[in-house]
């Protein structure tokens, strides 16, 4: 079945990666920018990653003909360094017309901080005045739930932005509801340990419905599996669901989410 | 927000998934023997706490059992965070 995963940080993995998710069925793909293990130092590190992001990267998935799509930002971790956010939040637009940008991500909260906060609003604000959608981070483990609040909070403050076009993501059982219920996208988001199994997710598709539900594997530097969409896919002909809900999840959803993109091509 | 009816009957997602969930128990024991038989005493840390209190929510009998779970190991919501932390949410902060 083909699929697209909106949530993958392909610059983390190798090319063999791409050849085994384009045999599984992936044709397309979103990566967010995010942190890389360690904190930049400077703003030409982050105009280094973007072209990565926006150059090399496309390059790497046309060759097994896999889309590749990518969000900009500085992440929610260097974010309390308020004066280089503000240098890279200051550069991003050079890069907003970039064939396969599009928007802004992904931002969000880590600790739940002030500083997190400021630069998770001025982030909003450039999305705001570049008509950019926005794909949200939320926090890990017990921070989740107090920082995708103060999340929604802060999305809902502005009047500018759209709900159809902001993703949040890494939605558990705790916090999906309300993304859903505020009219915003949600991601679930597959992990060996942390945030979702397949079998999680499943039930919160059962629960939830499939509008404004997407599922992505999240695969970076750490313990993740790429083909964690696959397995969902698995988990939920297993269960017996038809194969138009399957494809709803996990492909027409991020379809229709990223045609609010002028560069999505669909 | 639609409701996805499970193709499952109760009887068939039991059967389906025994083995896993016995597992799963099994794990769990296997931790609370793994403490009980090492040096030391964790009866008053946060964490030995908490997987008490997760282990009460899988028996009692209200439903909506992971999100309880969630919930538990999360921390509070402040509806007051904006004030707390001097953040003006929806605008930007003047400095």
């Amino acid at each position: 079945m083909d699929y697209i995963d909106p949530h993958i940080h392909m610059v983390s993995r190798t090319t063999d990666d791409y050849e085994t998710l384009a045999r599984m069925g992936c044709v397309a793909m979103s990566e967010p920018a995010f942190w890389a293990g360690f904190d930049r130092g400077s703003v030409e590190s982050f105009r280094d990653y973007f072209r990565q992001l926006t150059d090399f990267e496309p390059k790497r998935a046309a060759q097994y003909g896999i889309k590749h799509y990518t969000w900009l930002c500085i992440n929610a971790k260097e974010a309390e360094n308020v004066s280089l956010s503000r240098e890279v939040i200051a550069m991003i637009p050079e890069f907003l017309d970039k064939p396969n940008v599009l928007g802004i991500g992904e931002i969000g909260l880590n600790k739940n901080t002030r500083n997190e906060s400021i630069i998770f609003l001025e982030h909003l604000d450039l999305a705001a005045k570049y008509n950019q959608q926005v794909l949200i981070h939320t926090p890990h483990l017990e921070d989740k739930y107090q920082g995708t609040r103060m999340i929604l909070d802060m999305l809902m403050g502005d009047s500018r932005l759209e709900r159809s076009r902001v993703l949040v993501d890494h939605v558990e059982e705790h916090t999906i509801q309300a993304v859903l219920e505020n009219g915003f996208w949600a991601g679930m988001t597959l992990y060996p340990i942390s945030k979702c199994t397949p079998q999680r997710a499943a039930d919160m598709i059962e629960k939830y419905g499939t509008e404004r539900l997407m599922a992505n594997s999240a695969g970076d530097w750490g313990p993740s599996k790429p083909t964690a969409i696959p397995d969902l896919i698995m988990e939920l002909k297993r269960r017996g669901h038809p194969r138009e809900l399957i494809q709803q999840v996990v492909y027409e959803n991020p379809k229709k989410f990223f045609s609010q993109s002028k560069t999505f091509l669909g | 927000m639609s409701n996805v009816t499970t193709p499952r009957t109760a009887d068939k997602i039991l059967l389906d998934e025994f083995l896993v969930a016995r597992s799963k128990i099994l794990e769990i024991a296997a931790t609370l023997d793994r403490l009980d038989l090492a040096p030391g005493d964790v009866g008053s840390m946060q964490q030995m706490q908490r997987l008490k209190a997760g282990i009460e929510i899988l028996h009692d009998s209200h439903g909506r059992k992971a999100e309880r779970v969630q919930l538990l190991m999360s921390r509070e919501y402040d509806p007051c965070w904006r004030t707390n932390l001097n953040v003006d949410a929806g605008r930007l902060p003047a400095s």
